[in-house]
């Protein structure tokens, strides 16, 4: 079956890459949006992951690398009609692009963030990604990574961010469900989304997340913001997906005075608003 | 000019040296009189050695000068720094115990002290000096009221009025006559410093989104447009740093909105990968550069034109772009106009490259030369942009001139996609070598289109003759004053004032160097940049460079002189 947002366009990824199916969830999470694609913009990097946009018939803007973030903000802050979706690898957007990752997750834009999550750089062979487990040997540590791992939803919820998730690729449906979600919550929202890399990392592996992680419980208090910083910390044996923390607050839409009205690109420039402007800097005497 | 007066404030920063200046220049509109500030400050928040000076005259004033007539020092530890710059039947006021002239020493404090505020020390000056120049007080109601609540606004005309006795009663009848201002007829003029020129042309030009990280000296872009922006629809952010500021303008720009970033070298250092991006992706963006000395951190606060290579140059990759640099605050406003036009035209970055000098110096302005034109967009939308059938929207189609209709996202029935990889015509990245030679011939097709649409620089003086000065930027009028000084000295002197450096007007220059026996450059940099660019551009040599690099701004007398000892 042709979906709305099937896209002709060819990707480059191996075999049983988990990014098949976080495209195919956001595919699906896009379908039960009931948008457009004219409606819809999703923003990346670079990287493998940053690549997904072009499998998607929707608008893209496949910008720098660890640079989606400040594009897809201002994005969203020109025209608040679309919306705006960013996907990238985790390199992306905790590396090359970490302050952006930081103080966006505080401008709290109504954008949803899903990222890659596979602990290593695929597109560049194999080297550590902030979020590898220490120990690991990549291509550029034989004995291996010495760096403590960068805990993405730990650092989301003491920024303060509304909405933070877990996802695997694997699970298709499960994942889409929390796609949908994070698109619908009206502020920043974050779905991190581990997937394995068949070809680089030999540790994190279908089987190893098979046995690594769980569903968190139908009762769980999304709005328990300690509570979901623990689980935020949980490591090996026991990483939690789902919903850890879900709480809104003013977006940055509704806090900046200058965003509401026309998209900024329809707006009128009055040359006689200018004038006034002018008018204002006369000497007293004028 | 038959009246040049030339006043400098001195003192720390927190001394009120700005509110002395900004006083007297609206007092001298008010009669009738025209000014040019200049700032001198140093990169600190209180204390140091601040000065500005305000340069009165009878014609409209565009240039600074050295030595001053009337020196105003606020703290007295840096009368020797200052002193010796106070010219021939100069005087000069200090909270000194004693003094001989030139040197008055003024009971400063006290006189605040009297008006209620040791703070008013500099409005009691102020007002001493407004007495030498036979200003009416009441003129500065107007500045008072605007600045100060109903208490303090009565206390600061107490002490501008303390100020005045005490000349009355202690200064020479002939100071006052000296430099009195003969009554005169005001007539309207609008006050703007060159950033906030810069600003205010931007935003006449449609300039709807601005993001910036605050720095020396492009701040005041910033905070102008935040300020003024919202009256006519704009939206400013502050950027986490200056990698973000211009992704963010980029991405609104993708939307439609025209898009503006402010700063200075080192931020742009850090902006240059996205300047690359806007390249690939062909969105219109404005970036505005106030150059300041380098390298690294180098004088923060102080002015240089050292960054016109790094402006022409910058970014990885080949790909059109457009240099603008305004000579003026006229010139800002005109420059920002068209540089948010012409980048929405061609679908290119346009790189407005200003200095500290420029962005810091304030002038009075006549109102009708500030032209406000309408906005024209080049942006398609419903019926115009192109569509058939099933076919995706070609954001890159291949066209004659190289500009591809520009459609943005959210018009129905489309989608509008963008890549920083090379891509097809449809925005989607390829490897293809062939599409690849295509696109790049079709960007280069829209810097021929840019090229044909060169501002002219702007010539002043005989078509030939002994010397040809050539700038670029703020040193357009000293420059000019300097032409005016040697011609009055009797030498055949003429300039050309760069307005566009990229597409560079090399035909012209070409023309025009041969014609005079001496060309040179005149530049705030060391290494005689436009000199180069100039032998690089016109295959043209010019016979020297006048360079000054120290931080400070030309002046016309100085330059003058320098030429007399190249030249003569």
């Amino acid at each position: 079956m042709v979906g709305r947002f099937d896209s002709e366009c060819e990707n480059a990824w191996c075999p049983g890459c988990g990014n098949f199916g976080i495209l195919s969830a956001v595919k699906k999470a896009l379908e039960e949006t009931g948008k457009q694609k004219h409606e819809v913009v999703l923003v990346s990097g670079i990287g493998q992951a940053a690549k997904l946009p072009h499998s998607v018939n929707v608008n893209v803007f496949n910008g720098l690398h660890g640079r989606a973030l400040p594009a897809a903000a201002a994005i969203k802050m020109a025209n608040q009609g679309l919306t705006v979706v960013v996907t990238s690898g985790d390199g992306d957007i905790y590396g090359e692009g970490g302050n952006h990752f930081l103080h966006n997750v505080r401008r709290n834009v109504d954008i949803a963030l899903f990222v890659h999550d596979n602990k290593v750089y695929g597109l560049t062979k194999g080297q550590p990604s902030p979020t590898s487990d220490p120990g690991w040997t990549g291509s550029l540590q034989r004995s291996g990574v010495i760096s403590g791992p960068f805990p993405p939803l730990a650092v989301a919820l003491a920024l303060g961010c509304g909405f933070v998730a877990r996802g695997y690729s694997a699970d298709v449906d499960f994942t889409a469900g929390l796609m949908l979600q994070a698109i619908r919550f009206p502020g920043f929202a974050l779905v991190d989304i581990l997937q394995p890399c068949v070809t680089f990392n030999k540790k994190n592996t279908y089987d190893w997340y098979g046995r690594m992680t769980y569903k968190l419980p139908s009762d769980h208090d999304v709005t328990d913001r300690e509570k979901a910083f623990t689980l935020a910390l949980e490591g090996e044996g026991r990483i939690p997906l789902g919903v850890l923390y879900r709480k809104e607050k003013p977006a940055f839409g509704e806090r900046h005075p200058q965003v509401p009205g026309l998209p900024l690109g329809e707006r009128e420039t009055p040359e006689e608003a200018v004038r006034a402007l002018l008018r204002r800097r006369l000497a007293a005497a004028g | 000019m038959e009246i040049d007066v030339n006043v400098r404030v001195a003192g720390g920063a927190g001394q009120g040296v700005h509110t002395v200046s900004n006083l007297i220049m609206r007092m001298v509109v008010d009669a009738g009189y025209h000014f040019h500030v200049t700032q001198d400050y140093m990169s600190r928040i209180r204390g140091g050695r601040n000065s500005q000076t305000v340069r009165i005259g009878s014609d409209p004033v565009r240039a600074g000068r050295e030595t001053a007539d009337i020196l105003l020092v606020v703290n007295p530890d840096l009368l020797p720094h200052f002193l010796p710059a106070v010219g021939q039947g100069g005087f000069a006021l200090a909270d000194f115990p004693s003094a001989d002239p030139p040197l008055f020493s003024v009971p400063l404090k006290e006189m605040a002290g009297r008006a209620g505020s040791p703070i008013l020390a500099n409005v009691a000056g102020t007002g001493v000096i407004a007495w030498a120049l036979g200003i009416p007080l009441e003129t500065a109601d107007a500045v008072f009221q605007a600045d100060f609540k109903e208490d303090f606004f009565e206390k600061n005309r107490q002490a501008l009025r303390f100020g005045a006795d005490w000349a009355e009663a202690h200064l020479p009848g002939e100071i006052r006559e000296r430099f009195r201002l003969p009554s005169r007829p005001p007539v309207q003029r609008i006050i703007l410093s060159g950033n906030e020129a810069l600003a205010l042309g931007a935003l006449a030009g449609g300039c709807k989104f601005a993001a910036g990280y605050p720095m020396t000296p492009g701040t005041s872009i910033l905070s102008t447009l935040a300020n003024d922006g919202p009256s006519v629809g704009l939206l400013f952010e502050q950027a986490e740093d200056e990698i973000a500021a211009l992704n963010m303008a980029i991405g609104a720009a993708y939307t439609g909105a025209r898009a503006l970033v402010a700063t200075s070298g080192g931020g742009f250092a850090l902006m240059v990968e996205a300047l690359s991006l806007a390249g690939m992706m062909e969105i219109p963006v404005v970036i505005a550069i106030g150059m300041r000395p380098g390298p690294a951190t180098g004088m923060p606060t102080r002015t240089g034109q050292e960054d016109l290579a790094f402006a022409l140059s910058a970014g990885h990759g080949e790909f059109p772009r457009l240099v603008l640099t305004p000579g003026s605050p006229e010139e800002a406003f005109d420059l920002a106009q068209r540089a948010m036009d012409l980048a929405e035209e061609f679908q290119v970055p346009a790189l407005l490259l200003t200095d500290q000098y420029l962005a810091d110096t304030i002038v009075d302005i006549d109102p009708e030369v500030l032209g406000v034109h309408p906005v024209r967009r080049h942006i398609v939308r419903g019926d115009s942009v192109p569509r058939s059938g099933e076919e995706p929207y070609l954001r890159h189609a291949y066209t004659e001139n190289g500009v591809s209709p520009m459609a943005v996202p959210g018009e129905p029935g489309i989608t509008v996609v963008v890549d920083s990889d090379e891509h097809t015509e449809d925005g989607h990245l390829t490897e293809d070598h062939a599409t690849r030679n295509r696109m790049v011939e079709k960007r280069l097709r829209k810097g021929a289109m840019l090229a044909g649409r060169i501002i002219p620089p702007l010539v002043a003086g005989p078509p030939n003759g002994d010397l040809l000065l050539i700038g670029f930027g703020s040193t357009k009028e000293v420059i000019g004053e300097t032409r005016q000084i040697l011609a009055r000295e009797g030498r055949t002197v003429a300039t050309v004032h760069l307005r566009q450096v990229m597409p560079f007007p090399a035909e012209e220059v070409a023309r025009i160097v041969p014609r005079y026996g001496t060309a040179l450059t005149v530049e705030n940099n060391a290494h005689g940049q436009l000199a180069r660019l100039i032998r690089g551009e016109c295959g043209v040599k010019v016979d020297g460079t006048i360079l000054r690099y120290d931080g400070l701004p030309f002046t016309p007398a100085a330059l003058a002189e320098d030429v007399r000892r190249k030249v003569w």
